[in-house]
């Protein structure tokens, strides 16, 4: 008898969901950059669109390249299937409205990216979806804001900005008992530091945009089914359990049983809202996720010598990272984050608003820009650019104070980015 | 017993039935299911006992499990079928065939060897550490190509969807089906007796049914149509959607 051996991450990452081309032999993935798809036949094209065939009909809905990168974050995921959209954002809103109608209601967590804020507090009430804000490491406060026509909670693996950890295996244990699904935001830790599925949540999408590309030069988005979730377990799941008038009256659960959901999620949101992904992106989300695993161990290893260095910096009031111990997750990270907590964290400047624009405007390898989890090392200012409507108490509220930096650190050499720092810090700071 | 699509079957209607493997259920065939109802065939595929949407006790036997489809076969009326079986269904397949060859039209077999002997140690998993005889039985399931992906359904990922389906299986199911494959006897006897047009669909990377081990079974069937489908492992209908149901075509 074969032993099972299931192919381990780093090998995953290089060849999950391709072969080499059958036509031609070609060993990267070829870039299929064709808005749609011959039918040799028009039986055949009745089939593949009656989904009696497999194959591929428009890019919006498939395509042979974005198939391999849905593959392959599948595999590094643990999921069954995943879609491509044209952004994270993008990714997130085929996440909630695939089994979130008009009436229904989400629990998300307090800490969120601010985009996702946005579309969950001001954008999603227009279409008739609230969501109450919660702090997700209180449990009871989960449970007493679950109402009748909760449908998903949701939480970021590392919160924004305080890195919270998300207790997955107690917020989907809460989730499980009251027959609703746990949806994560797993940017900031991507499957190599975490997977989400195997501790517990149903739904997983990526900002592409970050580690999994690394090389910061696309928009893009991955929403990952973990086909665990029991749809027809309740009734509350009607787009899955019920049959779809608006494609060949399907039951979702009955046709797909544990792909119910991913099916869905292509036959209507991918196919209405139309938020696709080029194939030239997924391309290039390939090309990144190839050396995933060696770019986010050298995140994490400069990632932790900068925060001993600035830890031990007399200008540094304070840094924010749950592997110190005085970070509230501390223990938590211990237990679910072992390789890391991420390369994206914050850190306090002893002075004001000034000396965080000073200190910014003295770096030279950090780059002044809104975005994380390039290769390069980024920086910005709260205070002064992504949060600079708000008030300070506001501010405060979101741990976050004039003097805030947040540095997602990059994989240049060490030594380098310690000294561009230590500059910045002494000049910012000097009396 | 539970099968799909839940319509109600036209009196005298000849109707294709499906009959999932080990551990599965009627989503397995979704695709033909759906090219034959577009066809305007009747198609029911179904949930065995104990299995997916089905309630009721498990049947520990093939024969048992046959004399249920027959009975549901009854119960509507319908004395006439063609059948299609996946590797444990290819069994129940057979044995509906020799047992009331003149009820069976057509029938094709994929996935199937006789006899399917199952591993002491996978069965002893089964019993014991069932996530265990599902990782066996997913990895084995699959041609080693397979397990790299590239599936023909777009952004899929094969062996874990397997998977997934494994584990949604009630408790017992996995031990009790691949039992009920490894006690079948008389296998190459009652092919012998089949009057049915017979197909077999083989995957030339089968690692749980391996070609060399239907030989035997294939020379016992009167001129019986095999396609081998190169590359496939055991799982066809996922990693060879269209070759399969071309061939089902053909056969039903
Ligand atoms: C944690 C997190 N989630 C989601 C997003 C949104 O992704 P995108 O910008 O690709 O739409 C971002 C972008 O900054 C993010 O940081």
């Amino acid at each position: 008898m074969k032993k099972p051996k299931d192919l381990k991450p780093s090998t995953l990452s290089l060849h999950a969901g391709q072969r080499p081309d059958s036509d031609f032999g070609a060993r990267a993935t070829p870039i299929y950059q064709s808005s749609s798809f011959v039918f040799p036949d028009t039986e055949t094209a009745a089939g593949i669109f009656n989904v009696e065939r497999a194959g591929h009909v428009y890019s919006r809905i498939t395509n042979p390249t974005n198939a391999v990168l849905e593959e392959r974050i599948s595999a590094l995921e643990g999921g069954i299937g995943a879609i491509t959209t044209a952004s994270g954002q993008a990714a997130l809103v085929l996440a909630i409205t695939t089994i979130l109608e008009k009436g229904s209601h989400l629990i998300a967590s307090k800490s969120l990216y601010g985009g996702s804020h946005n579309l969950l507090e001001y954008t999603l009430p227009r279409f008739g979806i609230d969501t109450t804000f919660v702090d997700l490491r209180k449990t009871n406060d989960i449970k007493k804001n679950l109402k009748k026509n909760t449908k998903l909670i949701f939480g970021e693996t590392l919160g924004n900005p305080g890195l919270d950890v998300l207790n997955i295996p107690k917020v989907s244990k809460i989730a499980h008992d009251n027959n609703i699904p746990l949806l994560v935001d797993s940017t900031f830790t991507t499957p190599y530091l975490m997977q989400p599925l195997s501790l517990g949540a149903d739904l997983i999408f990526h900002s592409a945009t970050k580690f999994l590309s690394g090389h910061g030069v696309v928009i893009g988005g991955l929403l990952v089914d973990g086909g665990k979730f029991d749809w027809g377990s309740s009734a509350k799941f009607k787009t899955l359990t019920e049959p779809y008038e608006g494609f060949h009256d399907m039951n979702f659960v009955d046709e797909y049983g544990p792909a119910a959901y991913i099916n869905r999620a292509r036959k209507e949101g991918a196919r209405d809202f139309g938020a696709c992904m080029s194939p030239h992106t997924a391309f290039l989300v390939l090309q990144g996720i190839e050396t995933l695993s060696l770019r986010m161990e050298r995140h994490i290893q400069n990632t932790r010598s900068i925060v001993d260095f600035l830890d031990s910096h007399q200008s540094v009031k304070s840094v924010c990272y749950p592997e110190l111990d005085n970070h509230p997750d501390h223990k938590l990270a211990k237990d679910i984050l072992p390789k890391g907590c991420g390369a994206v964290f914050t850190f306090q400047l002893e002075g004001n608003k000034e000396t965080g624009k000073k200190f910014i405007e003295q770096l030279n390898l950090f780059s002044h820009l809104a975005n994380v989890g390039d290769a390069k090392s980024l920086v910005i200012h709260p205070a002064s650019t992504t949060h600079h409507r708000m008030s300070n108490d506001a501010l405060k509220k979101a741990g976050i104070t004039e003097s805030t930096i947040r540095l997602s650190v990059g994989i240049e050499d060490c030594d380098d980015l310690i000294e561009d720092l230590d500059e910045a810090l002494t000049y910012s700071t000097r009396k | 017993m539970f099968y799909f699509p839940t319509i109600k079957l036209k009196k005298n209607s000849e109707p294709i039935v499906f009959i999932h493997g080990t551990g599965m259920d009627h989503s397995v065939w979704t695709l033909p299911v759906r090219y034959f109802s577009r066809k305007k065939r009747d198609v029911l595929s179904i949930d065995l006992p104990g299995h997916g949407k089905s309630s009721g006790k498990l049947i520990s036997s093939i024969s048992g499990f046959s004399d249920q489809v027959f009975q549901l076969l009854d119960n509507n009326s319908i004395k006439k079928c063609s059948i299609v079986g996946h590797s444990m269904g290819s069994l129940i397949a057979l044995e509906m065939a020799s047992s009331q060859p003149h009820r069976i039209k057509a029938m094709s077999l994929i996935g199937t060897a006789f006899p399917m002997q199952v591993n002491d140690q996978l069965l002893q998993f089964a019993k014991s550490d069932v996530q265990k005889a599902i990782d066996i039985l997913t990895f084995m399931g699959y041609s080693n190509q397979a397990r790299i992906g590239r599936n023909k359904n777009p952004g899929m990922w094969m062996t874990e969807s397997t998977r997934r389906l494994m584990q949604r299986s009630n408790k017992g199911v996995i031990y009790n089906d691949l039992l009920a494959c490894s006690n079948f006897k008389g296998g190459l006897e009652k092919a012998k007796k089949v009057t049915a047009k017979v197909q077999l669909i083989l995957g030339s990377n089968d690692f749980l049914t391996p070609t060399r081990k239907a030989v035997d079974l294939i020379d016992s069937f009167k001129n019986p149509d095999v396609k081998e489908i190169v590359n496939s492992g055991h799982t066809l209908m996922v990693e060879d959607p269209n070759k399969v149901l071309d061939y089902l075509i053909e056969a039903l």
